[in-house]
């Protein structure tokens, strides 16, 4: 009796310098719920989650990583095993956006050549004490090539679609992978995704 | 059987078989009831078997549960096995859960994981071999597998069984459904299919499938004739299929004795007649758009299902099957034809049973009955029976006459003027089911009409030929299953060219719909409820800490730290710490021992967990090589926790390391300017990094202290270098520490050891650092021919290290030929500590190429040479690193190995800046 019950399973890493929301994002993902209280993540934590995009069952495994300073070198070596990246910011700390370079270029030495990646700027709630505009976070995604979103983990803004979305780009890459020997399905898959924008489906 | 009597009852469940004794149903039916109605707050109040009663819809009940586990690779895996009674079916079966908690505290703790019907092939055996520790049996069924339990001689939970109490009821369970003969062949375990094979998901949508499930009535109009062998109708067949108000929504219409002409047989016996579907399309209800789903076939026998088009698409799926039951149960002029169907979430079964006919041959038509309902089954995927529906429309010429009671024979049944009322009191039929023989469960609506056989064809007259066959109600109509009206039951007069007259009946049935809507709703609803259940049942090990300090750790010191991890959920755990990506590979570095490294924590357990640390002679180049090149602030390691299928906790080992002369480079140790006790962690850190060649003594003090010693113990030194020394076994006693400080603090206190301490604390001294003394020439230095070529690579060394060398060279030779020491050995180890290989292919050819190459530098024959190119090498010291200090000792060794000029250069030429 099949404990198995999606029909694929994604793996997900949150990457980002401490502070910057990664456990709340994860948990508003996951829990719908949000809490103030700062509990720094010492390791490496999962939660799974469960969307149905284009009428697969898919599985998200959400790693979400300490992003002290002192783990970073311990840390990289989760990427390998990750489908996609998301690389979160706080819109309210300069340095964390710098770092977003640094984070990046960690991505290009240890993580697979063909990892999906998401820029998030979060706490965009918290729009008195910005100091990253939405601008430079966009620029930042369009020179790198990454997707880019806003997020609010505490207003809940952003949060769902911007994982679905990542995951969406991983089962496009999926179905790539299949085209090969079933090239019509592709098609019909994409048809659907213009129509609507996906993400709206694992959205409740 | 009151149901018989009419439409009236057809809504109610039918009769539940003998074989569920009432009592026992009752015992346990309160617990399901009881358990919605509690609040979330009284959850807590829940026995363990109400909450496994959870797991199962209404009409069924939990009789008993009973604990065990299995062994699955290493693991022991809890696995709540419960007895369960349908209701509904009056069948048993024994359902196995995995639980992630024990004892549960929701129905969602767990999940079934595997089911037994009790069927015929079910068995439950006792291997009493095993041993008390690990009591254990096995549960079968069908052609799987025996699945094997275990179980613990007591038990928790006073809601458990034991287990002969347990097997006990299973046994009795089985018997008892075996016992009922009637009931043997009817035995419906479909409700079990609910649990089966299928995920968590679905699961959870079945259970909860009242919230999303609606009724929705649909209209069902069966249909029997037995055209007796016309090849061609030409009859109003609109009377007989259009009889009902309404266009019905689906038409099961069963003809018996196609045209079975020889010609009929050999060529097209099993192939539907079409001629007769097409007829059938031009008679049914013309207010509806009707097509042909399926038709079915056997020899005499078929039944064609219609269907309304707009219903089309609601059906998803149907499948065909015959039976033979004729002569020698194979000729296939008697027997049935049937057609299984799936409207909305409703499985529907229309069977069409021509059985055995003739007035004595009651038996054989209820045989053939059995016969059927055992021997059909569906090529679906569930290899369904025609009991595994929830709506069963049996029609057909079931062949059942009137047995007239002797003396009132020809005049009751041939009479028109007789009601049905009291010809149906002789109907074999009727009577065979109430004596429970066939038919169980199956219910038939009144009868108003006429029996439908036997006519003279073309008219409504009983048979007048000489046979004067008694008239009877051959062909009938029933059904079986729940939520079924019946609104019509007739026959039709007027048609007339069969011997037969057909019959038909309208139903009005409640399907089992989903409603889409509140479907997905639901599907959410689960969807996030199991992620849940998944995120919460995550295994979880609380660390006691997370950082341990070693504080002040010194070389050649072993320190200590304990911690525990505490299982911080209901079940077991295991854990271990993960290795680390090469060139490590290993779960810590190498200064760290860790025990044990890989544990299980039972429920509520905590185990002590061993950190120990020894920055020694095996480990102190590595570790002063990650301080050099650790960036951000250093740690020992961070030793990362492996949660079984959860998280991973990083372990961080942190201190500061006291430095010591061992394992730092010459270089670094010439750049010190005070006793290494007074420098920290982040100095050494930088002098280490320091790459000038700016040099504040030409050799270490360290290593000219010891040398002096040495020197000084004149024939005491015997025996001090040895093959063994490598092993360092003084460095392993604890009065080696001494010695080490005594070096670290530059003390002017006697040698705090033996000559053979000395020895090997100048061994350690130039084995422990990172690279070795002739480093980067080591290569190069072996090839040479001739010493004067060495010595020409030897004086491109650093300053430092080739002062060393050069006076470590000085030492030897005099200790050699004063024959302190074999010259031999002593050329083996220095060969090996001077051009100690960066890489870890050391092999014997190499070694004694090393052992050689030293044999130059300290043998006696030697000796002058080595004196002339050293001075050849002081003046190329002057020249490549324009350190005219250098010189200095180089010079006063030249000159001779005297006693006099090496005890004049400990403080002379040391402290020469
Ligand atoms: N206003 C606001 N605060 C947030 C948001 N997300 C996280 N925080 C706060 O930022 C702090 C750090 O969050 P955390 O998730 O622990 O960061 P992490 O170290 O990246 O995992 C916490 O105090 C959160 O309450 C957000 O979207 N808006
Ligand atoms: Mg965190």
């Amino acid at each position: 009796m099949a404990k198995k019950t999606y029909d694929l399973l994604f793996k997900l890493l949150l990457i980002g310098d401490s502070g910057v929301g990664k456990t709340c994002i994860l948990f508003r993902f996951s829990d719908d719920a949000f809490t103030s209280t700062f509990i720094s993540t010492i390791g490496i934590d999962f939660k799974i989650k469960t969307v149905e995009l284009r009428g697969k069952k898919i599985k998200l495994q959400i790693w979400d990583t300490a992003g002290q300073e002192r783990f970073h070198t311990i840390t990289t070596s989760y990427y390998r095993g990750a489908m996609g990246i998301m690389l979160v910011y706080d819109i309210t700390n300069e340095k964390s956006f710098e770092n977003i370079v640094k984070w990046l270029r960690n991505i290009d030495e240890h993580a697979n050549e063909d990892v999906e990646k998401m820029i998030l700027g979060n706490k965009c709630d918290m729009t008195d004490k910005r100091v990253v505009s939405k601008e430079r976070g966009e620029a930042i995604a369009r020179e790198h090539g990454i997707r880019f979103k806003e997020t609010s983990a505490k207003s809940n803004i952003n949060i769902e679609s911007a994982f679905c979305e990542l995951a969406e780009a991983i089962l496009d890459k999926t179905a790539g992978r299949e085209s090969a020997e079933n090239p019509e399905r592709v098609v019909i898959d994409r048809r659907n995704n213009e129509k609507a924008p996906a993400y709206k489906s694992c959205c409740s | 059987m009151s149901s018989l009597g009419g439409g009236a009852a057809s809504n109610s469940i039918p009769t539940i078989s003998a074989a569920v004794s009432s009592s026992s149903l009752a015992s346990k039916t309160s617990a399901s009831n009881s358990s919605d109605a509690l609040s979330s707050s009284n959850r807590q109040l829940l026995t363990t078997i109400q909450i496994v009663q959870q797991k199962f819809k209404e009409n069924e009940n939990v009789l008993s549960i009973f604990e065990a586990y299995q062994i699955i690779g290493q693991e022991h895996t809890s696995r709540i096995l419960c007895l369960v009674v349908s209701v509904a079916g009056g069948t048993y079966a024994v359902f196995s859960m995995a639980a992630s908690r024990l004892p549960p505290r929701s129905c969602s703790d767990l999940t079934i994981d595997k089911v037994f019907p009790l069927n015929e092939s079910f068995c439950m055996g006792n291997d009493r071999k095993g041993s008390i520790s690990q009591l254990q049996f096995t549960l079968k069924c069908s052609d799987e597998q025996p699945v094997k339990y275990f179980y613990y001689p007591l038990s928790s939970d006073n809601d458990v069984v034991d287990f002969d109490t347990f097997q006990a009821q299973v046994t009795s369970a089985k018997m008892s459904m075996v016992l009922s003969p009637s009931e043997s062949t009817a035995l419906s375990f479909a409700w079990v299919n609910d649990y089966r094979q299928i995920g968590e998901v679905k699961q959870e949508m079945k259970r909860r499938e009242h919230e999303y499930i609606k009724y929705k009535d649909f209209t069902i109009y069966c249909a029997t004739y037995n055209v007796n062998n016309k090849s061609y109708i030409d009859s109003p067949l609109h009377l007989w299929l259009a009889a009902s108000e309404d266009a019905p929504d689906i038409y099961a219409i069963a003809l018996q004795e196609l045209d079975t002409s020889a010609k009929a047989i050999t060529f097209s016996e099993n192939r539907p007649d079409y001629m007769w579907i097409m007829k059938m399309l031009e008679s049914v209800h013309d207010k509806g758009e009707y097509e042909e789903l399926t038709s079915v076939r056997l020899v005499g026998m078929m039944l064609t299902v219609i269907v309304k088009r707009e219903i089309r698409s609601s059906i998803t799926r149907h499948n065909v099957k015959t039976i033979a039951r004729g002569i020698l149960n194979t000729l296939g002029n008697k027997g049935g034809v049937a057609v299984s169907l799936q409207l909305n979430e409703a499985n529907l079964c229309f069977v069409n049973s021509h059985l055995a006919a003739h007035m004595g041959f009651v038996e054989a038509r209820n045989e053939d009955y059995h016969g059927i309902v055992k021997g059909l089954v569906f090529d679906d995927e569930l290899r369904r029976t025609i009991n595994d529906h929830d709506h069963i429309f049996w029609i057909g010429d079931l062949n059942y006459r009137i047995e007239e009671p002797p003396g009132l024979q020809l005049p009751v049944a041939r009479s028109t003027a007789h009601s049905a009322e009291i010809l149906l009191k002789y109907d074999q039929l009727r009577q065979e089911m109430r004596k429970g023989n066939c038919f169980e469960g199956y219910t038939e609506g009144p009868i108003n009409f006429r029996p439908t056989y036997k006519y003279d064809p073309g008219t409504d007259n009983y048979d007048s030929s000489e046979k004067q066959r008694a008239p009877a109600y051959c062909d009938r109509i029933l059904w079986k299953g729940s939520r079924i009206t019946q609104l019509a039951y007739n026959s039709v007069m007027d048609i007339r060219q069969s011997d037969h007259k057909p019959v038909y009946a309208v139903f009005r049935v409640s399907i089992k719909t989903r409603d889409d809507h509140l479907y997905k709703k639901v599907h959410e609803e689960v969807l996030k409820l199991l992620d849940k259940r998944e995120n919460e049942s995550q295994p979880q090990i609380i660390v006691e800490k997370t950082i341990i300090d070693f504080g002040m750790v010194r070389f050649n010191e072993t320190v200590v730290s304990d911690f525990t991890v505490s299982n911080a959920c209901p079940m077991q755990v295991g854990f271990e710490f993960k290795r680390k990506d090469p060139p490590l590979n290993a779960i810590c570095e190498k200064w760290l021992r860790v025990e044990p490294w890989k544990e299980k924590l039972m429920i509520d357990s905590t185990k002590s967990i061993r950190v120990k640390l020894s920055a020694n002679v095996d480990s102190i180049t590595s570790l002063l090589q990650k301080i050099r090149t650790t960036n951000w602030k250093f740690d020992f390691d961070i030793l990362i926790l492996q949660v079984e299928n959860g998280p991973h906790i990083f372990i961080t080992v942190t201190g500061e390391y006291k430095p010591s002369c061992f394992g730092l480079s010459m270089e670094t140790l010439c750049r010190t300017d005070r006793p290494l006790c007074e420098y920290d962690q982040q100095q050494i850190k930088d002098l280490m990094n320091d790459e000038s060649p700016e040099f504040r003594v030409t050799m270490p003090r360290e290593f000219f202290l010891l040398i002096d010693y040495l020197h000084k113990q004149g024939p005491k030194v015997e025996g001090a270098f040895t093959l063994d020394s490598l092993e360092f076994k003084h460095a392993r006693n604890v009065e080696f520490n001494d010695i080490r400080d005594w070096l670290d603090t530059w003390s002017n206190n006697e040698f705090p050891g033996t000559p053979q301490a000395a020895a090997e604390a100048l061994l350690m001294l130039l084995h422990l650092p990172e690279k070795p003394l002739l480093d980067p020439y080591v290569d190069d230095l072996l090839k040479t021919k001739t010493t004067a070529e060495a010595m020409e690579l030897v004086s491109l060394l650093s300053s430092p290290k080739r002062n060393v060398f050069v006076h470590l060279c000085m030492f030897l030779r005099e200790g050699i030929e004063r024959k302190y020491y074999n010259g031999m050995h002593v050329a083996t180890i220095f060969g090996r500590v001077l051009l100690r290989s960066t890489k870890k292919s050391d092999d014997y050819y190499r070694d004694i190429n090393c052992r050689e190459f030293m044999q130059r530098f300290i043998s006696n024959g030697e000796m002058s040479t080595l004196s002339s190119s050293s001075s050849s090498a002081s003046s190329a010291t002057g020249s490549h690193h324009n350190h005219h200090r250098a010189t200095t000792p180089v010079a006063k060794m030249k000159n001779s190995a005297s006693n006099a000029s090496l005890s004049g250069g400990s403080t002379a030429a040391v402290d020469s800046s």
